[in-house]
């Protein structure tokens, strides 16, 4: 394949059902109303020649390179900014044009270095294509005249430079800053001539720029340009696939020199993110070539032994002969396994298969039973399926959205963006959190409420905001009577005074008449919409808060078309292909219950095994079953849950309880301390499979080098069954998917050739939909009616208390990923070198703490120490922080606490102490009560 | 107390606004659909040797369970 | 005792520029001194600089001027009998009687210097209100109708029909529109904005109220550069005075027409008086031009449908409406009707605002009221409409005051502005300025203008020293073309008018020396 050049038709497609008819240079073209002069040329196949336009960004009309003449028209419009108009005669080339066009190029040079050979972009730059294509031939004005040569080269940025004296000052990257990424970090300096681009009046650096890419990818010469390319030169082949980092799962071309990653470019083309991209899919691709990967399976006896390293047959038929005598010891049920989110469905699919088929049990779990466990359990209870209602484009048509419990800015940048549009388009914004996220007020962006409340009582808040619906007569009758049922039962509970703004105000710390005046919003101002992530799920009440949001969005009407929805944010890349994919102990592919016997007999067939009707253990069950003894081994599949799971010594003490641990991943991972196998896993580079994303947007991830360890996963996986005993064997990927498709209804219409041929589909993919489902529940529910769930709040038992006064909750920032075995590896530790507590200035006042001083954060099962930063983005009594780097270790102090519906733990609600660290004393030693202070009640 | 103990009464309280014997009964339908059945044994074992430990509602849950 | 006398000293910053200030001052200590009570009126400028300060006493014989009077006179000047009207060699006479004001028409400027600019009652004695009150009783439509009936054409330079553009904004369906003044009045010798707005502010709020009962606006911006500090005080006092009054808010004369009117600053950019560069300073970002379509009429501030217009433009509106359509139709000539504010300036001997009926010759309005240079010496060169109008020589002065007679001799008429040169004038330099100003004052957006302002002193530079003068003529032609046929806004687009009219009609002070 070689490089793959995406058209770029000058201005964006405007949408609508009018068309008018044009003819450019002689060739009539069809156009939807409101298109540019320049679009409907390039749709009938004429380039004119442009500068500062490109169909990501509004036209702009500054190069004065694409005019035209256009009949009974004075003057040279300039096609980017002239609309057609039905009947419309335009000339795209005349003498008087081209000279036009000369004259515009000879200025642009004579204000450029004339190094194209040596220059970056050489054979990739706008500015030398169009003085190509208008035929430049002098520059009369000569090259000593005012310029800009000497302007310095910003290289502040990890990945980017910023070479001014190249810069045309045609504004695209500041407009992309603007318009797509929506951080208005750039800007034009100074005016005329002295117009340059500026960070600020800062390095890229010291900016507010978010290293999203925006700008490099909309800059025409090598103004903005990546360091690879810069250092290695431009690559010469693509490939398209999907980003491995959060839920957005955006499309990315590749770009290579024979297996040389060069670059990551996102794909216009890309359902996700339409050409958009974060630092983190953008930039941080380094780790998958990094040093410290591991290759070559290594073995061990015991956890205090040297790791060996060992050839693959050795490493499958010891993990099997392991795995097959720890069973005939302690029984079938004695092993279990975990897939991975980061993972392809295929290979997800293959790891619960090789555990119901060849273990012969349902220990089968995933690791978003710690992110989204609860968003499957009360989406399923209340709308049937376990999946978000809409595509990300939806937003672009929501009224009011809702963001509650989510961080999109930092956890989902891409998606925030387009919500970002959307406000600034005059959308209304609701936030729900007790932090006030960068989304409550940032540039042409305010939330019109910002409910903050106290960490652990959202389900308090959203039966509030029903009770103001219901009380206020703000129900959509008819969407409930025609599409829902038992509303009735929950209408009795919602209206019941404790659920009223008024009685919940003291607990949730949110004033009763800003609370109503949400309610009010989100249910009258039109199409409203729900996102929430993990601050909704990761509580002990997280399945009942998404019933919480699903009663509220059925009870307004808000289901079931474009721009409403309730969404979650998925956190990992294939969170949402790992569930779908049968991951979760009590159901098959397509979230069939284990015990449904219909559906076991058709698996039963397919697979030629006899499967168990009940359910198996899920994550915490099983470490609490092998500090009881019963749980003997485990297969992980690329998640590190000594680091990312909560109470890390409980984590600990089952993994060093059980008799085999097995890893497969990248890197030696904080898990892998505990294991006796190393299976070394392939990166997204590698991988040749599906992503799910959480719009359930299923993307091809397409090899863009072979294995560097010699072994695809599903390889490794099939092979360990196989040595098992039982018979499994894949020549190719796709006959995975094939067979996921031959067994899930919601997946029947999917296939790689069906991928490769239209981009991505979103299950449902079957004959009722072949090209996929971008809106669920248009006609009705995937269970038929919505169903109303009354949602009674019921407080964690996660308490402050006197030597506990601060409640800690967890979450993300942009530059780095979750345990942050990736992004650490990568140029972006410049963002986020360690990870920090953010603590109220008034919290740190009381106990001595200036900003910078190390800390120690002690709850009642562990503690640690890392350095404060003083904020007022909590309230008081609430500190931040997050769980990137593992010499932190956030996770020694969250405790046990957890969902009481699906197990999903309590990471966002611990009871700490937090007190200056005395300089000698170790963490460890922390929790000694006189290095902590007790707070009088 | 038994992690399974503990759970059991966690999930009791979300029922609570119902009429005890449809509590009852959603309780013993959710511990059927996610418990794996040693989770269940040890559930029973606790209702024998400790039953004041659980929820009256788990406690009902359970001999639905076991009938 | 006897009645105080009433004394205006004029606070125009144009008479204060020449101690108008201290004269008051001066007037009030001399008053006390010799016992006799004076009411003291700060007015706007009548207009006659060369007179300023230009004291004005009322006597029986009617208003009697005193000008220009320095502090220092004032002293003798109250011992020669000022404050009776007594004859003085700075005694101007009876000030309205003087030809100067006589033989013009005064409707946009028939106030200033008349009154106090910031009294109510002074500004409903002098016919204040009554197009808003006329207005307030026809139906929108028809106040728009009446606009477009008069013929009143933008008189911010691009002299595009008021009322069409009133229509479009009226047409365009929406919740939220606006009316914008633009009062960034940054032409070389233009001055009116200014004048009208410190001396009589009320007739510009009246004006773009009638505008927002024609158009349906809410709410308006009066976008003043940041040079002009007296006129953003004086506007925003007025605008409180109205709101007081009950000519502006929630209920407008009790008609429950709702309008707000506020004062924006600019920051010193010139490219801020092109209205879509305005729109963007006025929604806080960087004072850059907007590419047309869409039209501010339908995609305006914020994204509104807004009316843009000039102070003068909105300031005739009263008058149209008070005395009816036919009324201002009736005076001016072809598509050029009702009166231009004409700002005489440069090397002239009368300088000051002349608000005539379209149509006078321009050679008429320099020679006969403005007296010819002040140097003395003969007309060289006169440049009308701004820093981006055409030059014309002394023998194509005979040209009417009228739009479209002066697009036809390559020039424009713009805001008014009349600058004059006597023969002294390098004419290459000035056309080196064109493009030096373009190159100052340039937004940058647009590469002809951007670039080509630069290489345009450039090339002029080399022309002048005599490097390859036929090549570097044939270049500075094809940037005039490209900056002509290629720029964004006028800005870019009219900066060839003066360099190729200067090169037409005075190519000699091209050539090497």
């Amino acid at each position: 394949m070689s490089l793959l050049k995406e058209p770029d038709l000058g201005t964006p497609a405007k949408a609508g059902p009018a068309t008018v008819t044009v003819e450019v240079d002689g060739l009539p073209v069809t156009v939807p109303e409101g298109t540019s002069v320049m679009r409907a040329a390039a749709l009938s196949g004429i380039e004119i020649p442009k500068l500062c336009a490109t169909d990501s960004l509004e036209a702009f009309g500054s190069c004065r390179l694409c005019l035209v003449e256009i009949d009974g028209r004075r003057g040279t419009p300039a096609s980017c900014t002239t609309p057609v108009s039905d009947g419309m005669k335009v000339r795209t080339q005349s003498p008087k044009l081209e000279k036009l066009r000369q004259g515009v190029m000879e200025l642009y040079i004579s204000d450029h270095p004339l190094d194209c050979l040596t220059c970056s972009a050489n054979g990739d730059c706008e500015l030398q294509d169009m003085s190509g294509v208008v035929g430049l031939r002098q520059v009369r004005y000569g090259y000593e005249g005012a310029n800009h040569l000497a302007e310095k080269t910003d290289t502040s940025n990890p990945y980017f430079n910023f070479e001014a004296s190249k810069c045309i000052a045609c504004s695209r990257c500041v407009r992309a800053c603007g318009e797509i990424q929506g951080t208005f970090a750039l800007t034009i300096e100074a005016r005329g001539f002295a117009s340059k681009v500026s960070a600020g009046g800062k390095a890229f650096m010291d900016s507010e720029c978010v290293s999203c890419g925006a700008c490099v990818q909309a800059c025409p010469t090598a103004t903005l340009q990546e360091k690879s390319v810069v250092q290695l030169g431009m690559p010469t082949r693509s490939v398209v696939t999907t980003c491995a980092y959060c839920g957005v799962g955006c499309s990315f071309k590749a770009e290579l020199r024979g297996t040389e990653l060069v670059r990551m470019v996102p794909h216009k083309d890309g359902g996700a993110n339409e050409g958009h991209s974060c630092v983190k899919g953008r930039f941080a691709f380094g780790y998958a070539t990094h040093p410290d990967r591991v290759l070559t399976p290594m073995i061990r006896e015991r956890i205090t032994d040297e790791w060996r390293p060992v050839d693959w047959d050795t490493a499958i038929s010891y993990t099997a002969a392991k795995l097959r005598d720890i069973q005939s010891r302690h029984g079938t049920g004695a092993i279990g396994g975990i897939t991975s989110s980061r993972t392809t469905n295929e290979e997800v699919y293959v790891v619960q298969k090789m555990i119901r088929a060849a273990f012969g049990n349902n220990n089968v779990d995933t690791c978003a039973r710690v992110c989204h466990s609860p968003t499957g359990y009360g989406l399923k209870q209340t709308f049937g399926t376990s999946a978000g209602t809409q595509d990300f484009r939806s937003v672009a048509k929501a009224d009011v959205i809702m963001v509650i419990g989510a961080n999109p800015t930092d956890g989902h940048p891409v998606f925030a963006s387009r919500m970002k549009r959307r406000i600034r388009e005059g959308a209304k914004l609701i936030v729900v959190d007790p932090r006030r996220i960068d989304l409550v007020r940032s540039p042409h962006i305010e939330a019109t409420h910002h409910l903050q409340l106290a960490p652990g009582t959202n389900v308090a808040v959203i039966n509030a905001m029903a009770h103001v619906v219901l009380t206020e007569g703000l129900v959509d009758r008819g969407f409930v009577a025609d599409r829902c049922e038992d509303f009735d039962t929950w209408a009795e509970f919602i209206a019941r005074p404790e659920n009223g703004p008024e009685a919940v105000e003291e607990l949730t710390g949110v004033p009763a008449e800003e609370l109503r005046a949400a309610a009010r919003l989100y249910a009258t101002a039109g199409n409203g919409a729900i996102y929430y992530g993990l601050g909704v799920t990761e509580h002990s009440q997280g399945s009942t808060m998404v019933m919480g949001m699903a009663n509220l969005a059925m009870s307004t009407g808000n289901i079931g078309r474009e721009g409403v929805g309730v969404n979650p944010l998925r956190g990992q890349n294939n969170v949402q292909g790992s569930c779908d994919m049968g991951s979760f102990p009590h159901e098959l592919t397509g979230y069939r219950h284990v015990s449904d016997d219909v559906v076991r007999g058709v698996f039963e067939e397919m697979w030629g095994a006899s499967l168990l009707p009940e359910p198996g253990l899920r994550i915490p069950n099983m470490f609490d079953a092998a500090i009881e003894g019963s749980f003997r081994a485990i297969y992980v599949q690329g998640e590190d849950i000594a680091q990312s799971d909560p109470n890390t010594k409980h984590v600990t003490a089952a993994l060093t309880a059980m008799e085999l641990v097995v890893v497969q991943d990248l890197f030696l991972n904080e898990t892998a301390k505990f294991a006796h196998v190393f299976l070394p896993g392939t990166s997204f580079l590698e991988k040749d499979g599906t992503f799910t994303n959480a719009e359930r947007r299923i993307n091809r991830v397409r090899p863009v080098m072979p294995p560097s360890t010699g072994k695809h996963e599903w390889e490794i996986v099939a092979e360990i069954a196989q040595a098992m005993g039982y018979p499994m064997h894949y020549d190719h990927p796709s006959e995975i998917m094939d067979e996921i498709a031959a067994l899930t209804p919601t997946f029947a219409g999917v296939s790689f050739e069906k991928l490769d041929k239209i981009g991505s589909v979103q299950w449902p993919c079957n004959e009722n939909a072949p090209e996929g489902t971008p809106i669920m529940h248009m006609d009705g529910f995937v269970r038929g009616k919505g169903r109303f769930v009354p949602t009674p709040y019921v407080p964690t038992r996660e308490r402050s208390t006197r030597k506990f006064p601060l409640i800690l909750t967890t979450g993300r920032i942009l530059s780095q990923y979750n345990v942050g075995a990736q992004t650490r590896r990568t140029g972006n530790v410049a963002w986020h070198p360690e990870d920090v507590l953010e603590i109220h200035p008034h919290d740190a006042e009381v106990r001595g703490i200036r900003d910078g001083d190390e800390v120690v954060l002690a709850s009642r099962v562990g503690a640690t120490s890392l350095r404060a930063v003083l904020s007022d983005r909590m309230p008081v009594g609430v500190v931040y922080t997050t769980f990137h780097h593992p010499v932190t270790g956030a996770n020694v102090v969250t405790t046990e606490n957890s969902d009481w519906a699906t197990n999903c733990p309590e990471y966002k609600v611990t009871a700490v102490q937090v007190g200056l660290r005395h300089a000698a004393a170790p963490a460890d030693a922390a929790r000694d009560e006189t290095v902590l202070p007790e707070m009088a009640e | 107390m038994s992690p399974q103990v503990r759970l059991a009464n966690e999930i009791a309280v979300q029922f609570r606004h119902q009429p005890p014997d449809a509590a009852a009964a959603a309780i013993a339908a959710h511990i059927r659909t996610f418990w794996e059945p040693r989770m269940r044994a040890e559930l029973m074992r606790w209702v024998e040797i400790e039953p004041e430990s659980l929820d009256p509602l788990a406690r009902e849950a359970a001999r639905l369970l076991r009938g | 005792m006897t009645a105080p006398v009433t004394v205006y000293v004029p606070r125009d910053s144009a008479a204060l520029s020449v101690g108008a200030d201290q004269v008051a001052k001066e007037l009030e200590r001399a008053a006390a001194r010799v016992g006799r009570p004076i009411r003291l009126i700060r007015n706007g400028s009548r207009g006659m600089l060369w007179l300023e300060p230009l004291v004005e006493v009322v006597t029986e014989r009617g208003r009697v001027g005193y000008g220009p009077v320095e502090s220092s006179r004032v002293g003798d000047l109250v011992a020669a009998g000022l404050f009776d009207g007594a004859d003085h060699d700075l005694c101007q006479g009876v000030v309205d009687q003087l030809p100067w004001l006589r033989e013009q028409t005064r409707l946009c400027f028939a106030r200033v210097g008349v009154t106090d600019p910031l009294s109510p009652e002074d500004y409903l004695a002098h016919g204040g209100l009554l197009g808003l009150r006329r207005a307030l009783e026809l139906p929108a439509a028809d106040v728009v109708a009446e606009v477009t009936e008069s013929g009143l054409r933008g008189r911010g330079g691009a002299g595009f029909p008021a009322g069409i553009k009133w229509k479009t904004v009226a047409d365009t369906p929406g919740p939220l529109k606006f009316v914008c003044c633009n009062a960034d009045e940054g032409d070389s010798g233009t001055f009116a904005d200014r004048m009208l707005m410190e001396g009589d502010p009320f007739t510009l709020i009246e004006g773009m109220t009638i505008a927002a009962r024609a158009v349906g606006a809410q709410e308006g911006y009066i976008y003043i550069r940041s040079e002009y500090p007296d006129a953003v005080r004086t506007m925003r006092r007025a605008i409180d005075v109205a709101r007081a009054e009950g000519w502006l808010g929630a209920d407008i004369l009790g008609s429950g027409l709702r309008f707000d009117l506020f004062v924006r600053v600019g920051a010193g950019a010139y490219i801020c008086g092109e209205e879509t560069a305005m729109l963007e300073s006025l929604e806080g970002k960087r004072g850059m031009v907007r590419a047309k379509p869409p039209i501010p009429a339908i995609t305006g501030l914020f994204g509104k449908p807004t009316v843009v217009n000039n102070v003068l433009t909105l300031a005739s509106v009263p008058a149209i409406l008070a005395d009816g359509a036919a009324a201002y139709r009736d005076l001016g000539v072809e598509r050029s009707r009702g009166t231009q504010v004409f700002q005489l300036a440069g090397n002239i001997a009368r300088g000051g605002i002349f608000e005539t009926a379209f149509g006078m010759n321009l050679r008429e309005l320099i020679h006969r009221y403005g007296g010819g240079t002040l140097s003395g010496r003969p007309v060289r060169a006169v440049q009308v409409g701004g820093p981006l109008g055409a030059y014309l020589p002394e023998s194509g002065l005979d040209l009417p005051l009228e739009y479209e007679a002066f697009v036809a001799a390559g020039a424009m008429l713009g805001h008014g502005g009349i600058v004059v040169f006597d023969d002294t004038v390098d004419m290459a330099a000035m056309a080196r300025f064109a493009m030096e100003f373009c190159a100052e004052e340039s937004c940058g957006k647009c590469t002809p203008c951007r670039v080509g302002a630069v290489r345009g002193v450039e090339v002029i530079d080399r022309i002048v020293a005599g490097q390859d003068p036929d090549g570097n003529l044939a270049l500075l032609n094809d940037l005039c073309e490209l900056m002509t046929e290629g720029s964004l806004c006028a800005m870019g687009g009219l900066t060839p008018m003066p360099v190729r009219s200067a090169l037409l009609h005075f190519p000699d002070d091209f050539t090497a020396r």
